[in-house]
């Protein structure tokens, strides 16, 4: 009985806005609140509530059938809760219905496993808290950032309790293998991987409206029968996608929905097909086989590793200088100052700041709140200087203003604090 | 195959140069030798200039009565070697007439001259300055005398450079039929501003309306063309610029402070008022940086009043105009290299300073933004993102190191070669060629 397996990434990061060398001692709000709001309007507009009920409607024609899974950031929940209760609200009824799972992740979408291991965790345990507040579930399963896996993270997660972990088929550590099974992961007991087909799932995520693409345009059938094709030869199709495939990276025009619509029923055509979350498919399926990741691999770009966010002299400093305050922002026991750094840990940031314009620039540009990756570097680095001076007064730069402490419910600018020491 | 066989019309060409136009004609011609039979006329050559694989034809050396070439060797005293044109002249500097008439062309024009050599006569095209006294009658005995020439000439693409040129190709066009191809280095837009409206303004527009093909050596120029001229996007090409290869060096600055320069004439295109802005800006927030200016230009007392009214005089140092060995050397001890210009086609010094491997400072509203990733780009009125840049950019190693490298890499995507190729792309995709 093979199952098909969603699991759509939520998350918006807390961008900050154009912080000028001339701000750094005398403005120490970072957000671009206006944006934010902006893009979750949007977004939500286009995506999250179409899409929520697009799902709610599947599982309740399905009559259980239909199942899905999904992984929100801490700092998306943050703003929904901000900007739009109405859509935090669907998935909890989302949540309400019994075929949704929700995944762990690290609460601010960070890099924080491969800097700090003790923020890491304490990440990932605000997160869960977060998701068990408002959906009446404990994370069973763990999602890195941007399927960001290797073996020694999967122990690491396995000792935290988990029993299962999504990640990145990569071909180079398949060996001519398919994802289609749950693999043991090297040097762990019983946690098993779920490996993401990523030929299926990019042909939804990125192919789907590409009218070059000879499958275009693709019909749920066609789509049903690629699918079955698995029949006899794998325990689970992994489909791993950005949530905002549908209606933002694939707008409704190019008949996301309806193809959405249509697929469940297509594929539960088949007897032996069936959809199961992936605590669901943890529990019923065996490991079959190793996957062994010495090297960090991730989801993105064409290289699937790390250069995305660590790919040039720029990112590296700029995450080797957030990482350097750990300590003194921990000692300072400071709830606020904890908070912003999170959010200046948020992997977009660096992101934002990749030079890669001959190859996968052009994915990194549309993503990007910034001009040019200088911007989001020189930004990014101008508030670092502020916040170090406030988190370590007298070891960065001169700042003789005090710091007021961010609220964290701030509707856009108007409650932009400023300083004039 | 058949090589295609081109007639360029130009205005400077080498040793004869102002700025950037007759060096941009040069390297390009000389790399489409290599795909086409190039024919080259321009006002006025030196006969010593030999160019290889290049037709080069100075109408100052055509009898106009017999069309034939004079043979000049060394009895013709008249010609200065190497003629540059006063830096302070505004290139295509012209009274600003506002009707627009195309005068006949007057044989009898005080720009023809009765030259003796040896026992012949000969009455040739002749003027001292491209640029300067009264341009329209240079232009349009320029257009007569090329228009005369070329019927006796073979060639399949008339392809003519600026507003100096396009009575030449419209004539020439209108006489044989070959279809007209103009490069625009340069639009009195840039020059004059968006509500030019003078007799220069109206014969680009003209001479872009009867051609059949436009290249523009920038999209930014291209946007113009058709937002300011109403020409229809179809028929424009854009042909970014090359650069020639240089060696560059590192001087030992004679300064403690890190210094930004800029390059270019001192005139409203440029936006030097704007460089002032930026420095007095910069100094606020770090006074250990120096500025230098180099060039000269209607602007020069604005400028200095400026600069004393900004109290900035002792970190801000006007260079005036500089020879290319000159300016080379700012380029070796430079660390920023700041291009603020208003309206800027192209932008070659932003590229130069790439190739000293300085990062470059530049305002979008210029061509060489499309092809420079590695730049820090502000639009032209923006003085604190300026500032911010360059402060950014002198201050953090990672920033500066990071945006030289990005540049070095589009350096590759920037030759004569490329650029000739284009041209050769764009004949054929608009089918002047086969």
């Amino acid at each position: 009985m093979p199952s098909v397996c969603f699991y759509f990434q939520v998350h918006q990061p807390f961008r900050i806005r154009h912080y000028s060398v001339f701000d750094i001692g005398k403005d120490h709000f970072y957000e671009d609140s206006e944006k934010n709001k902006w893009i979750m309007d949007k977004v939500s507009e286009k995506c999250y509530l179409p899409a929520n009920y697009k799902m709610l409607e599947l599982i309740k024609r399905h009559k259980g059938k239909f199942k899905i899974s999904y992984s929100l950031s801490g700092t998306v929940i943050e703003q929904m809760e901000l900007y739009r209760p109405d859509v935090l609200q669907t998935f909890v009824d989302l949540a309400k219905t019994g075929c949704v799972e929700f995944l762990s992740e690290t609460y601010y979408h960070s890099l924080s496993f491969l800097y700090n291991k003790d923020e890491f965790v304490r990440q990932v345990k605000a997160h869960d808290e977060r998701i068990e507040h408002y959906f009446k579930q404990k994370p069973k399963v763990f999602r890195n950032t941007e399927l960001i896996y290797n073996n020694e993270l999967a122990a690491f997660i396995e000792k935290m309790g988990y029993k299962g972990i999504l990640c990145e088929g990569v071909d180079r550590l398949l060996h001519g293998k398919h994802p289609n099974h749950l693999l043991k992961p090297v040097g762990t007991k019983s946690i098993k991987a779920l490996l993401k087909n990523y030929r299926l799932s990019d042909d939804i995520a990125f192919r789907f409206s590409d009218k070059n693409w000879t499958e275009w345009p693709l019909h749920a059938d066609t789509f049903a029968s690629w699918i079955h094709k698995v029949a006899g030869s794998g325990d689970v199709i992994n489909l791993f996608m950005d949530y905002e495939t549908f209606g933002e990276h694939q707008w409704e025009s190019t008949g996301i929905f309806d193809f959405m619509d249509h697929l469940p029923r297509e594929i539960l055509k088949h007897p032996d097909f069936n959809f199961k979350t992936p605590s669901e498919v943890v529990d019923t399926y065996n490991a079959r086989g190793v996957y062994d990741a010495h090297e960090f691999v991730s989801w993105a770009d064409s290289e699937r590793d790390l250069s995305a966010w660590l790919g040039n002299n720029m990112q590296q400093e700029a995450l080797k200088k957030i990482y350097s305050i750990s300590d003194d922002v921990v000692a300072s026991d400071n709830k606020d100052l904890m908070e912003v750094w999170g959010k200046l840990q948020t992997s977009d940031h660096f992101y934002y700041m990749s030079t890669k314009f001959w190859s996968d620039g052009d994915v990194h540009k549309y993503f990007s709140p910034y001009n040019s990756p200088y911007d989001a570097y020189i930004f990014y680095m101008n508030v670092f200087a502020d916040f170090e001076a406030t988190v370590r007064p007298g070891a960065g730069k001169k700042s003789t203003a005090k710091r007021s402490t961010v609220k964290k419910k701030a509707p856009a600018r108007t409650s932009k604090k400023k300083d004039s020491e | 195959m058949r090589k295609p066989k081109i007639l360029m019309l130009g205005w400077e060409f080498p040793p004869v140069i102002n700025g950037g136009l007759g060096v941009a004609c040069h390297d390009l011609c000389l790399a489409m030798a290599k795909h086409a039979k190039v024919t080259m006329i321009i006002p006025k050559s030196n006969p010593e200039f030999v160019v290889k694989d290049l037709n080069l034809i100075g109408l100052n050396t055509i009898d106009s009565r017999t069309l034939k070439q004079v043979n000049y060797k060394d009895e013709y005293k008249t010609f200065e070697d190497v003629h540059f044109i006063p830096s302070e002249l505004n290139p295509y500097y012209t009274e600003r007439k506002n009707t627009f008439a195309i005068p006949a062309a007057d044989i009898n024009s005080q720009y023809m001259k009765e030259v003796r050599i040896g026992r012949k006569q000969a009455k040739v095209f002749h003027i001292d300055d491209l640029y300067g006294g009264d341009v329209i009658e240079k232009v349009t005995v320029f257009g007569e005398l090329a228009s005369m020439l070329a019927q006796t000439l073979d060639f399949d693409i008339i392809h003519a450079h600026d507003w100096m040129t396009m009575l030449a190709g419209m004539e020439i066009k209108r006489l044989t039929g070959k279809p007209l191809v103009v490069h625009v280095h340069s639009l009195e837009v840039d020059r004059g501003g968006v509500n030019s409206q003078g007799w220069v303004y109206q014969m680009e527009k003209r001479g872009m309306e009867e051609a059949d093909l436009l290249m523009p050596v920038s999209n930014f120029t291209g946007n113009i063309i058709n937002e300011y001229y109403g020409i229809d996007y179809r028929k424009i090409f854009p042909v970014h610029n090359g650069i020639r290869e240089v060696k560059p060096f590192r001087t030992k600055s004679p300064y403690e402070e890190k210094t930004v320069l800029f390059v270019g004439r001192l005139t409203r295109q440029k936006g030097p008022e704007y460089f002032v802005d930026i420095a007095a800006k910069v100094l606020e927030k770090n006074p250990n940086v120096r500025f230098i200016m180099a060039g000269t230009g209607d602007m020069q007392n604005r400028i200095l009043e400026k600069v004393a009214q900004k109290q900035i005089g002792h970190r801000f140092h006007l260079a005036g105009f500089l020879g290319l060995d000159k300016v080379r050397y700012l380029l070796s001890i430079a660390d920023v290299y700041c291009m603020p210009s208003v309206s800027e086609p192209f932008g070659l010094s932003a590229v130069e300073a790439v190739q000293f491997d300085i990062p470059a400072v530049i305002s979008k509203q210029s061509g060489v933004a499309e092809v420079l990733s590695g730049a820090l780009k502000f639009d032209f009125w923006d003085i604190n993102q300026a500032a911010e840049y360059i402060l950014s950019v002198i201050e953090n190693n990672i920033l500066h190191e990071q945006v030289t490298a990005d540049a070095q890499k589009d350096l590759k995507n920037i030759s004569w070669d490329i650029a000739a190729n284009r041209v050769m792309e764009g004949y054929k995709k608009h089918k002047l060629i086969k």
